[in-house]
């Protein structure tokens, strides 16, 4: 068996720890003899999506997102829907997240059209959200609590029709205003937990390579592997959150 | 206005003694007070002194340390913040203890390191001689937002001194850059191609795109990070000559390293007193910052030979078989410490020590951008290795993944315990402590085997 993930602007989004997430996909792969090869396509690349099992995307710094918006409009907007209608496992965090909406307005109300992957927009708030947070994951993404760091100025708004991908416990989330974390659509997972989110998330991390073997080999179930460390690492910062 | 003044002055000064008789450091807080009845006390005191501040991601400590060593050794009468406290209350409580009641400064110069993020406020008041800024990395995003913002308010804060010189990293196109479109004069300071072995583009590296126009930089070499010889093939920005250039390194050593400066088409042999690359770098940004302040070259390469360690900068403690304490708080300054690890062939045992509290950033993130994988190539000559601090259990996982078995990774968070594994370890204990992590320890070896205070 073997997942073929695709590091999307890897060289522009990679703000803060995002690294951690693609080495923790691959080792959990590894350590059950599962190949795993690793893909970075960047702004302006032509390299194509098809034959990729799982997308990443990470955050990325404010001035760095032009190039984005100019390579989404190039085609790659379209190619990503395509994917995601298709089944094929994505996550994206931050602004990584943000990018997959309509659009993201900033401070002074310029709107920058996104990729329209995802039915929701996002507006720059007054105050940034900043700070260790947890959420509990919808039934349909596990159910687990997950801890992470949030930091974003953004605030997120899901329409109607898109799930969040949980429900915030402490800290802000989406918006701050509506208790929403993330958005869970098909096989997409978008969060605003930035940087390492799979690390000491162990089971949201097997959660997200399951949909992606599933996809491929049909595969149920994956062999349990012995997490006292990711276990510890999620607990640690559990309690402190309270 | 006068009167505000002296009452701030008296308010600072009385805060102080009051802290050191409780035997605390005492050197943040008065100044905060002191600003509060008084906004613009920091202007009124450093009007008579020529001051030269240091700011940037990495080196800003050492760097200054440099510097004060050329004023010590050619007896001008200076002050410093040696405590490193770098904020804009911090700031001002030294130039408060070192003014009489009047305002009124005791030295002719001072040597001060700011934070980033202070820049803007501490700039503008201080009207410094000459600024210096090392270098920009991704760090503590945290409290600063991103790097964009972090330059943007360094930016500001220059534009509010165009009377400064600058004294820029060449070679970081994030801060030479901050010399565009201002009136400043420049000193530039870096590394020629050939000085050091090029290295590969890192694989997470911050200065990638073009600050001028958005298009990805082409390096002809890379010294280490994004520092190295970078240009626009869109645009055409490059990297600006080096007036003062580090053009060879003739030899490096676990003490220190002999290099080749061109100071100004001067070439001199110059020995830093202190290991690792990255040191280089900062000695070439002390020449550049002590020629800028009006003095001889030749008291910049004695100055780079005399200095002592830094707090926590590859400072060397007497217990067990030795010990050595090398700060870390982001990727690029961690990779470079363990690369210096890397040189090392006796057998040691690791500490590393994180913790997330204000001063060390509350985001930790930071260690997966970190090539912990490269510890994994030094296992066998790694006796123990020890994490601790508040995130342990998050430095332990790191490590797991980085390739270490989770069961050979001793966690310690007590102090104590740890001092006093270290007395009975039978080979040599580097300690990789972020900055609070740092204060934690070196208390304790202190307390156990002398040392000074940190505020001294």
């Amino acid at each position: 068996m073997e997942l073929k993930i695709c590091h999307l602007y890897g060289d522009v989004l990679n703000l803060y720890g995002d690294r951690g997430n693609i080495i923790t996909m691959k080792k959990r792969l590894e350590w059950r003899g599962i190949d795993c090869a690793v893909e970075k396509i960047n702004p302006g690349q032509t390299a194509s999506l098809a034959g990729c099992d799982l997308i990443f995307i990470g955050g990325g710094m404010e001035f760095d997102t032009r190039l984005i918006a100019d390579d989404l409009r190039a085609g790659r907007a379209a190619e990503l829907k395509a994917a995601v209608e298709d089944g094929v496992s994505l996550l994206a965090i931050c602004s990584g997240y943000q990018l997959l909406g309509r659009y993201c307005q900033d401070g002074k109300g310029v709107k920058t059209p996104m990729a329209g992957v995802l039915d929701m927009y996002t507006v720059c708030g007054k105050e940034r959200m900043t700070g260790n947070y947890k959420f509990v994951l919808g039934e349909k993404s596990g159910g687990y609590e997950v801890v992470g760091f949030e930091n974003h100025q953004g605030k997120s708004y899901l329409s109607e029709g898109v799930e969040p991908l949980g429900k915030v416990l402490c800290g802000h989330g989406n918006n701050g205003e509506d208790g929403g974390e993330g958005a869970r659509y098909k096989n997409l997972f978008g969060t605003y937990s930035y940087g390492p989110i799979l690390p000491k998330n162990a089971k949201l991390c097997d959660h997200i390579l399951l949909t992606a073997l599933e996809r491929k080999y049909g595969l149920k179930e994956l062999e349990a592997l012995n997490d006292r460390a990711e276990n510890e690492a999620f607990a640690a910062i559990n309690a402190r959150l309270g | 206005m006068k009167l505000k003044v002296v009452f701030a002055i008296i308010v600072c000064k009385a805060l102080r003694l009051v802290s050191r008789l409780m035997h605390r450091g005492g050197t943040a807080m008065p100044g905060r007070y002191a600003l509060k009845i008084c906004p613009q006390l920091l202007s009124v005191l450093a009007k008579n002194v020529q001051t030269v501040v240091i700011t940037g991601t990495n080196g800003k400590t050492t760097c200054s340390r440099m510097v004060e060593e050329a004023f010590e050794r050619e007896g001008k009468k200076y002050f410093s913040n040696r405590s490193g406290a770098n904020l804009i209350d911090g700031i001002t409580t030294e130039f408060v203890i070192n003014s009489s009641l009047s305002g009124k400064n005791r030295c002719d110069y001072a040597v001060i390191e700011c934070d980033e993020a202070a820049s803007v406020r501490v700039f503008a008041q201080m009207q410094p001689k000459v600024i210096v800024v090392t270098n920009l990395f991704r760090d503590q995003l945290d409290r600063f937002g991103d790097l964009a913002h972090t330059r943007d308010s360094i930016k500001k804060a220059i534009g509010s001194v165009p009377t400064a010189t600058l004294c820029l990293n060449a070679d970081c196109s994030l801060t030479s850059s901050l010399a565009d479109d201002m009136p400043n004069r420049v000193l530039y300071f870096g590394m020629n191609r050939g000085a050091a072995p090029n290295k590969e583009k890192a694989e997470i590296s911050d200065g990638d795109i073009c600050i001028r126009c958005g298009h990805e930089y082409e390096f002809e070499y890379i010294n280490f990070g994004h520092l190295g010889g970078f240009f626009c093939p869109n645009c055409g920005h490059r990297r600006p000559e080096a007036d003062f250039a580090v053009v060879d390194i003739a030899h490096q050593s676990t003490e220190g390293s002999s290099i080749v400066m061109d100071m100004q088409g001067e070439r001199r042999m110059v020995t830093v007193n202190l290991p690792a690359m990255y040191n280089i770098y900062n000695a070439a940004a002390a020449c550049a910052a002590v020629c800028a302040m009006g003095m001889d070259k030749d008291a910049a390469v004695q100055a780079l030979s005399g200095f002592k360690c830094g707090f926590g900068r590859m400072e060397q403690f007497d217990i067990g078989a030795g010990a050595r304490m090398m700060l870390v708080k982001n990727p690029t300054g961690c990779n470079l410490v363990m690369e210096f690890l890397s040189n090392i062939k006796e057998r040691f045992s690791l500490v590393i020590s994180l913790n997330d509290r204000t001063g060390d950033g509350k985001d930790i993130s930071w260690i997966w951008d970190t090539d912990f994988e490269q510890l994994t190539a030094l296992s066998g000559r790694i006796k123990s290795l020890v994490v601790s601090g508040d995130r342990a259990e998050e430095m332990r996982l790191r490590l797991k993944y980085a390739g270490f078995d989770e069961n050979a990774i001793v966690t310690e968070r007590d102090c104590e315990k740890l001092v006093e594994w270290m007395k009975g370890e039978d080979c040599p204990v580097f300690i990789m402590p972020t900055y609070s992590a740092m204060l934690d320890i070196r208390q304790v070896i202190v307390k156990h085997c002398g040392g000074s205070e940190f505020w001294e």
